[in-house]
């Protein structure tokens, strides 16, 4: 009992890392009908960005924040410098400027940061002792964080677009750019902004990762929770925020759990396992479980 | 003075212009309808006015030359039913209308221009909830005229408003548009290809071939012409 | 610069100056390719002159230009994007080295074996091609591009696992009838690699040629269109990613004979190689003949080039940012600039063309059309036809 609640509480910890960067994707592809490749390398430059102010002395908190607006500031620019100008030309070359992206700014942290592995410190308080009990499985502190953290993102975003104007301007540039921009809304605003909030998302999800990573914060961190959240966000149906959410969870979920008890699989095909599920998912609902639209060029 | 004075305009996609120096007076407070075939240059017009391809001309409203951005135009006071309607169809039919106020501020003003539309038009009243895309063709379009009506405009831009609409409901359509027109005095700009019922509104006619305007005038005098009346009135 | 302002202002846009038109079978025609030819096998026997570092750079660009002929195949002509062919040529690759450690094939022959592999791995993911769509199909290569590495991880006894397979050069000598001997293994793959890549590209283009080749660019560029014309989408996509991944495997077998071993991690069969190949097909031109060769030969090359003005991690930015600005000024990738550079100059047409039986009007006839269809095509995107005859009938009807 205790090992299956363990096992159950790490893959919704890490399910909720994919969901928060499946998020990330969401935003993007809601403004721009664009897959991010790029969207965990922005994370990773992020986070070394908020590792970097820690060094210099800035609280923990301070520095996750000013990550986020890193975040925010650097993928609203790439949309607005680079995505943008090409995105009427085709959706590879769209993709071809998402890869060059993802490897120019990899190679960008490691130039500024070097490839040694760097200890993120935890928000709050992860010492050996810092844990309290749930059905007898041990809960520590960074754990509590990332679920805290999704639930908040979630609510947040979910008021925004629901509640404010500027969420209904969203939604109307999502669903038909041209249309909106007839009634007067500022799509190029609006474009940005999805971007740069998915750069926020996305250090968000970089900076609670990296304490809870087997391998710390180094430049190959972000790339397997990136995949993950590919996965999260298509599963959920990629224009979809609470397909994101439980997208994420599912695929934590089932990793965590093929580990513990498919023997075969072991520790070693976890991502193959997740992968065929959602093949599998897909082939019964080719538009995720909760997309909305056809992703398809007519 | 016109409400809205088009003179010189040329647009097009790419290199190759798709219109060449068309004028076209609007009188405030008065219908003008564009007559063209298909492929004539009526959309390519209506979206250059609108600011979503580069144009070149002047554009004024009230003697006021107006600005080359979609949202320059509509603070202008010029708001587009664009062809095909446009409808934010993943969005209730309440969530198009508020877009449709995109630009303004008054809040309290535009919660009574919801009540007033939806009254207007009684099928968005009935389903302001509904997902936009679930509502049939004829419903759409009275969305979107509802939701351009939205931001107050002086001047009303209708492409092929009866486009793919059964005959009955775009009677309907034109009595409202007829309706709205001597209510508030908005003026209005209506292409259509085939227009017999746009042209009872109208106070003056403009026939578009391959891009540029070839002959305007009453529409009694259109009626008059055999040629022109098989050609684009359809008897 | 004068005269591009005065094509600019000029209302009629006119063909600056007329192509030399080649008809298909003619004398002219024939001569162009027997130059080609000569051309190809001069360029082989000088490649056979080179210093074995580089012999063996050209052959690991011709392998790549293989592997990303098949890639093309799929996302180029077809428009099914996948970012899954690392494991298509890693199927070819282990499938040869199985073969040569395990049951002691002559390396050759293992290769019909890895082509046959890749078409069925290719078949068996295409099949989800049927429901599945535009980047939901993306995930389901990438799945089988992460699911590749971890399978020959978990199957060790077979694939050698983590620790990799080696091949030594004694399994890799030269055939005997080649007369070379077991030191000249790099000139041998030299020339098996130089001689793959020009019977797979011509296989590919009379295939493109062909009506199953206009199919596939019809299932990229109007789906929905050709359906009603009665051609079998479902068939032309499983069948097209089944020789997609024939292809790439072939090169994944050309692979493993060349490096001699192989590993799970690296780079050789994981996401990193799906990344590269995309790359080389798009820096090439997506869908043309030429562009994986010139592709491949940026992508092999490119990274020593920017490792040679700089060290470490700043390659890696300028391998970034050369993407970038490749997108940005052509994006039609270098073989499609080049292509379309040369069709002012020369143009290559069907040999019942009207243009090519009277070559002295030819240049009106062309130039004149290139006018209507312009105008036809601007006419065309300001109204499509269907809704407005709808309307016709509606109006017609209202009275």
């Amino acid at each position: 009992m205790e090992l299956f609640v363990e096992r159950l509480l790490a893959g919704v910890t890490n399910g909720s890392i994919f969901a928060l960067l499946a998020l990330a994707l969401v935003m993007v592809y809601r403004s721009t009908g664009t897959l991010n490749f790029a969207q965990g390398e922005f994370a990773l430059f992020s986070a070394f960005f908020a590792w970097w102010l820690v060094g210099t002395g800035l609280p923990v908190w301070a520095a996750v924040i000013a990550g986020m607006v890193a975040g925010f500031v650097l993928c609203a620019a790439a949309e607005r410098a680079l995505i943008r100008p090409v995105q009427r030309k085709s959706e590879l070359a769209t993709l071809i400027v998402a890869l060059g992206l993802f490897s120019g700014l990899n190679a960008a942290v490691a130039l500024i940061w070097g490839t040694d592995t760097k200890v993120m410190p935890s928000i709050v308080p992860n010492g050996l002792e810092d844990y309290f009990e749930l059905f007898g499985a041990r809960v520590y502190g960074d754990t509590v964080i990332t679920w805290v953290a999704l639930a908040a993102v979630t609510i947040l975003m979910t008021l925004l677009f629901t509640k404010t104007e500027l969420g209904l301007h969203m939604r109307a540039v999502a669903d038909n750019a041209e249309s909106a921009a007839l009634t007067g809304v500022n799509t190029s605003r609006i474009l940005m902004l999805g971007w740069g909030l998915a750069g926020a998302i996305g250090a968000l999800a970089g900076s609670l990762a990296t304490p809870l990573a087997p391998e710390q914060l180094s430049v190959t961190t972000m790339f397997p929770i990136f995949i993950g959240a590919c996965a999260a966000a298509l599963l959920g149906g990629l224009d979809s925020l609470a397909g994101a959410v439980i997208g994420g969870l599912i695929i934590g979920v089932v990793e965590a759990m093929v580990t513990g008890y498919v023997p075969l699989v072991g520790g070693a095909m976890q991502q193959t396992t997740a992968m065929v599920l959602i093949v599998l998912i897909l082939v019964v609902r080719p538009n995720g479980l909760f997309g909305s639209k056809e992703l398809e060029r007519v | 003075m016109s409400a809205l004075e088009i003179s010189g305009l040329s647009a097009g996609y790419g290199a190759a212009d798709v219109v060449r120096d068309i004028s076209i007076s609007v009188p405030a407070g008065e219908v003008v309808v564009v007559l063209g075939a298909n492929g004539a240059g009526k959309t390519t017009t209506m979206r250059a006015i609108c600011g979503l391809i580069d144009r070149r001309g002047s554009i004024r409203v009230d003697g006021v030359e107006i600005g080359s951005k979609p949202a320059d135009v509509v603070n202008a006071g010029v708001s587009l039913v664009p062809q095909g309607r446009g409808t934010l169809g993943t969005l209730t039919v309440l969530d198009n209308l508020r877009v449709g106020a995109a630009l303004r501020r008054d809040r309290a003003a535009i919660e009574e221009d919801i009540e007033r539309w939806t009254s207007v038009f009684p099928v968005l009243a009935e389903r302001v909830d509904q997902r936009a895309g679930t509502l049939s063709g004829g419903e759409q379009q009275m969305l979107a005229v509802a939701r351009a009506l939205m931001a107050r405009p002086r001047v009303l831009l209708c492409d092929e408003p009866s486009l793919g609409l059964a005959p009955r409901i775009v009677q309907h359509l034109f009595a409202t548009l007829r309706d709205i027109n001597s209510e508030d005095a908005t003026s209005m700009l209506i292409v259509e290809q085939n227009a017999e019922l746009a042209m009872d509104l109208a106070s003056s006619v403009y026939l578009l071939e391959v891009g540029r305007v070839v002959r305007s005038g009453t529409p009694a005098s259109f009626r008059e012409d055999t040629e022109l009346r098989r050609a684009y009135l359809g008897y | 610069m004068s005269t591009v302002t005065d094509r600019e202002r000029a209302t009629e846009p006119r063909t600056e100056r007329s192509p030399v038109l080649l008809a298909e079978g003619s004398r002219a025609y024939r001569i162009v390719v027997l130059v080609i030819i000569a051309g190809i096998i001069g360029l082989a026997l000088i490649g056979t002159t080179l210093s074995v570092y580089r012999m063996s750079q050209v052959t690991a660009v011709l392998i790549t230009a293989i592997a990303v002929i098949g890639l093309n195949l799929a996302t180029g002509y077809t428009g099914l994007l996948s970012i899954g062919h690392s494991a298509l040529f890693g199927v070819g690759a282990y499938a040869t080295g199985i073969l040569i450690l395990d049951y002691a094939y002559s390396p050759i022959l293992t290769l019909p074996i890895a082509t046959a592999l890749g078409f069925a791995v290719g078949l068996i993911v295409g099949v989800p091609a049927l429901r599945i769509r535009g980047l939901y199909f993306s995930l389901v290569t990438l799945a089988l591009g992460i699911a590749f590495p971890e399978i020959i991880r978990r199957f060790d006894d077979f694939t050698g696992g983590a620790a990799g397979l080696l091949i030594r050069s004694q399994f890799l000598t030269p055939p005997s009838w080649t007369g070379l001997t077991r030191f000249e293994r790099g000139l041998w793959l030299y020339g098996l690699s130089f001689v793959s890549f020009v019977v797979v590209m011509l296989l590919v283009r009379n295939l493109m040629r062909s009506r199953t080749g206009i199919a596939m660019r019809g299932v990229r560029d109007h789906e929905v269109a050709i359906r009603s014309n009665g051609v079998d989408v479902a068939r032309t996509k499983v069948l097209t990613f089944g020789l997609s991944g024939a292809i790439t495997g072939y090169a994944g077998g050309l692979f493993a004979m060349n490096v001699g071993a192989l590993s799970p991690d690296g780079g050789s069969f994981t996401l990193v190689k799906s990344i590269e190949l995309i790359t080389a097909m798009f820096i090439g031109g997506a869908g043309t003949l030429l562009g994986p060769l010139i592709g491949s030969t940026v992508t092999v090359f490119l990274p020593e080039l920017t490792s040679t003005w700089t060290t470490g991690p700043i390659s890696g930015v300028l391998f970034g940012v050369t993407l970038i600005v490749l997108v940005f000024f052509m994006p039609e990738g270098i073989a499609g600039r080049l292509q379309i550079i040369a069709r002012r100059f020369v143009r290559v047409v069907p040999p019942d063309h009207p243009a090519a039986r009277r070559p002295t009007t030819s240049t009106q006839n062309s130039g004149g059309n290139a006018t209507g269809q312009k105008s036809v095509a601007a006419g065309g995107a300001e109204q499509p036809p269907g809704p407005n005859s709808d309307d016709a009938s509606s109006e017609g009807s209202s009275r």
